[in-house]
Formats: structure tokens, sequence, C-alpha cells
């Protein structure tokens, strides 16, 4: 650890670790990355390590398709096996409704050139025979979605980033940060002062927290999820599948384990990372009213994540306006893993060249006090917080 | 023949945490220790101490990977029929 950083990132995520590579890639060196425990030890390592960019805005669309085009070559460019399947991604329509809802959907998906289409239950059945026919009424599949191993792409990131100088500080709290006239000074952690200019907040759920030590007042809020991992099981899964109808996202690994989430009907007040009874309860009973067959699955572990959300869902990317040097990447709710890839690279040409790439322009914090929400069609789950 | 589950041997261990995977964390999260239907029930004190061993630890005070539910792998159908009966009784 320096005594001074060009820039400093809080939070040693697959977020932050990709803007420390994508920094380094264009010629700044002297970047760290701190995190309070190990590296993707929050929701990096503990999310569904699903990829689509078949959502149903502009906004979200053009910002995940370029993330989804960096995930082609993302192993090679990293020298690292992130291990990208490129399995398809489906998003299932299990009523009429849902189905009637997929087509302005897939409308601005074909506008903007994306390998989605259409299909009708036939096709769905016909792709996924295990799925439960009566919750099957179409869908939008999306051929070159997939999956990534998570944890891999954390330690990709990483590595490539410390070949290129970047330090990387495990176990290494940012407890305050240093405002000086309206200007970011330094970060003091539980390691001693770092002095810099140019200070990022990567620190997902607790971006709100490390926001408070600037001064600075966020819209975020926590958002707790679990996934459950079933034995390994034969294969009957071939694609990344998420079912709004359950609020559910689910793929079957490289060793044939179930691993899906649902998100609960209800926000808990509750934190914390231990899984809860509950959940594994609601879990259960959607992932079998959704695949009859996993019936007799077997149940093999369970765990929690935490994340934050912003009122319209989309992250919070750019500059914040009242502490010069202090910047946002945060917010992105159960999306930043598959955003990764362009939220490091794009946030990383802000900080060199001061201007905001067109993609994440609309992701500015000031749209919460202009009021330019963006309206996502096909998050999972953002249905049931507006109802 | 460390952990039965994932196939690791002594060497395979050694090797990850040489790679840099020298965090309890990290390296179980690399090897897939305690992570598979033995949930490290067979494993964990012999990858503890081999982690101690190799990293120049005492093992008691290593951070120990959670334990996560359930304690055995169960049926998804117990676990979704208990709810329906729940929800039945509720309604009688």
């Amino acid at each position: 650890m320096k005594k001074n950083y060009d820039v400093v990132i809080i939070g040693g995520g697959v977020q932050g670790l990709s803007l420390a590579y994508n920094l380094a890639r264009g010629g700044v060196h002297s970047v760290a990355v701190l995190d309070k425990s190990y590296i993707g030890s929050g929701a990096s390592g503990r999310n569904g390590e699903m990829i689509r960019s078949a959502f149903g805005s502009r906004e979200w669309i053009r910002l995940f398709d370029r993330s989804l085009q960096i995930w082609e070559t993302l192993s090679r460019d990293l020298d690292f096996n992130v291990m990208f399947t490129r399995c398809g991604y489906l998003v299932l329509a299990s009523t009429a409704e849902e189905f009637s809802l997929c087509q302005p959907n897939i409308k601005q998906q074909n506008e903007f050139g994306l390998s989605c289409r259409l299909v009708d239950a036939a096709v769905v059945t016909n792709l996924i025979p295990a799925l439960n026919p009566r919750l099957v009424t179409g869908g939008i599949f999306q051929k070159d979605g997939g999956i990534a191993r998570h944890d891999a792409v954390v330690w990709a990131y990483a590595r490539a980033a410390r070949r290129l100088k970047v330090d990387i500080l495990p176990a290494t709290e940012a407890v305050d940060i240093m405002v000086e006239s309206g200007k970011v000074a330094g970060v003091k952690t539980t390691r001693g002062d770092i002095e810099t200019r140019t200070l990022v907040n990567a620190a997902g759920a607790h971006a709100k927290q490390v926001a408070k030590m600037a001064g600075v007042e966020l819209p975020l809020e926590i958002f707790r999820l679990e996934m459950i991992v079933t034995e390994p099981l034969k294969p009957f899964l071939p694609v990344a599948l998420s079912a709004p109808h359950i609020m559910g996202y689910m793929h079957q690994t490289a060793r044939g384990e179930f691993a899906g989430g649902a998100e609960p009907e209800n926000l808990s007040p509750y934190t914390g990372l231990k899984s809860t009874r509950e959940a594994t309860q609601d879990m259960a009973r959607k992932f079998v009213l959704l695949f009859p067959g996993l019936h007799s699955a077997k149940l093999m572990r369970q765990w929690a994540g935490v994340v934050s959300k912003t009122p319209d869902r989309g992250p919070l990317l750019g500059v914040v306006e009242e502490v010069e040097g202090f910047i946002l990447n945060a917010g992105w709710g159960g999306y930043g893993f598959m955003g990764s890839p362009a939220g490091g690279k794009l946030m990383a040409e802000l900080i060199i060249s001061g201007e905001v790439p067109t993609e994440i322009r609309p992701f500015s914090l000031t749209r919460f006090t202009t009021g330019d929400l963006i309206t996502e069609p096909t998050i999972i789950g953002l249905a049931e917080d507006s109802a | 023949m460390v952990c039965y589950c994932q196939d690791l041997t002594e060497e395979d261990l050694i090797r990850a945490i040489e790679e840099g995977y020298d965090h309890i964390e990290t390296l179980k999260r690399f090897t897939g220790a305690f992570m598979g239907p033995c949930q490290g029930k067979m494993c964990a004190v012999n990858v503890l101490k081999l982690f101690a061993h190799k990293t120049g630890q005492c093992i008691e005070d290593l951070r120990v990977p959670t334990m996560r539910p359930p304690v055995e792998p169960i049926p998804l159908g117990w676990l979704a029929t208990e709810i329906a009966r729940g929800k039945d009784e509720e309604e009688l």
C-alpha cells in the first residue's frame, strides 16, 4: 500500500476490479482497490451468474449489449478462463399477458440488432422439455446470452489488474473519506490514510454507507437475495432461464448442479447473510412448480447476498457534482455481474477522458433530481415493487 | 485424497494456495472443497489443517467457511410440500 494513488476504488468486487483493470489498460497504473474482506466476498461471488442484453429499454439494452460484446472475448483478453458459455438466455412467459408483454420488448431488441427472437410455447417446450407446460406460453430467447463462473471473473480481473501494477488490497476497510473545500482529498482506512483526488464508490450493498462518509446521500436501498443449489443432476436445463412469473432465475452449472434464486414477495428488513427458512421453502415451492422433476432433487446448499438498488433499478454511474473527484459505480441491483465488463470499461473511459460515454449517460445520479427515470420493463420483481 | 466430493488431493490444494488462492474462502471457491454433497462434513478438518500448515497459521485462528443449510441434502419436494401443507392447515 502506497501513501497516494491517482485513483482509489472502494470495493473489490467484480465492478471495482473491472474498473481497475480498465484504468490500468488505459494507462492509469497508480490505482488501488480496497476491500474490507477478501476480493469478491460480496455479491460478486453470490450471484446467479447469468448474462443477457435482452432488456426492454434503449438505455439498458445499450449498456448491457456493450457488456455482452466484451463477455465474448473476456477469457482471451484477461488470459484466464472465466467459463463464459454462450448457451442462450430465455426470458420465459408463463401467462397470455406475459407473452403479450414480450411484443414491445422484442421490437426494441430487434431495433438494436440483438440476437433475440420471440418464441412460442412449442419452441420453449422443445428446448426445455422439463418445464411445467402449464407455465409456458412462450418467451424471448437471446441466442448470445449465457452464463459465466462468477468467482473466476473476479479472479481474472484481479490477476490482470495486478499484472498492470494495480494494488489490490483485501482486508482494508475504508472508514472515512476526506473532503477538502468540496474536493476529494483521500480516504482513511483500517490500514492507514491514502491520499487521492479520484475516489470511486464501487461498494455494492455498502455504497450508500460509503457515500455518507463523503457527506453524499444516495437513493439506494439494500436488497437481499437468496439462492439455492442442488446436488448434480443429469443435464435438463440447457440455457440460462429467467421466469418472471415466479420472480426466479436459474441455470445448470457445468457440474450439473441446478442453481437458482427467486426474489421474495416482500422485502425483509433483515439484511444479514444468513439463509432463512422462509426463503428456502419459497424457492423450493417455486422451482418444483416450474420443474416438477425437481421434486426429488436434493437441495445441497443455500446462501444469501446483498446488493443495493435505486428507485428505478438502474445503476448509478458517473460523477457526484457536489464532491469533485467522487465517482459512483454502484446501485447495480442484481445486474452488476453481467454488467461488469462494460461498467468497468466505460467508467474507466469517463475517468481518463473526463467525457461521459453515451452508454452510461442516462444512469447519472442527477436523474433522481431531474426526474428522468429509466423505465426498464423486464426487471425481475419490479412490477411487484410498484404494485 | 482430501475431498471426496470434488476429487481433491493434497497436491491440488497446495497448488491452489501457491497459485494465490490463499484465503480459506477463495480456496473454497477455487477448489470446490466444502461445496460438494458432503458440504464439508468429510473434508473440512483435513482441508483446514492443510491450509493452516501451508499458510503458517494456527488452525484455531482460521475463519471457518459458513455451514449452509441443510445439514443433509434433502429433496426440494419435501420443502415444497411442507409449505402446501401449512397453507391447507391455515385454510382449515
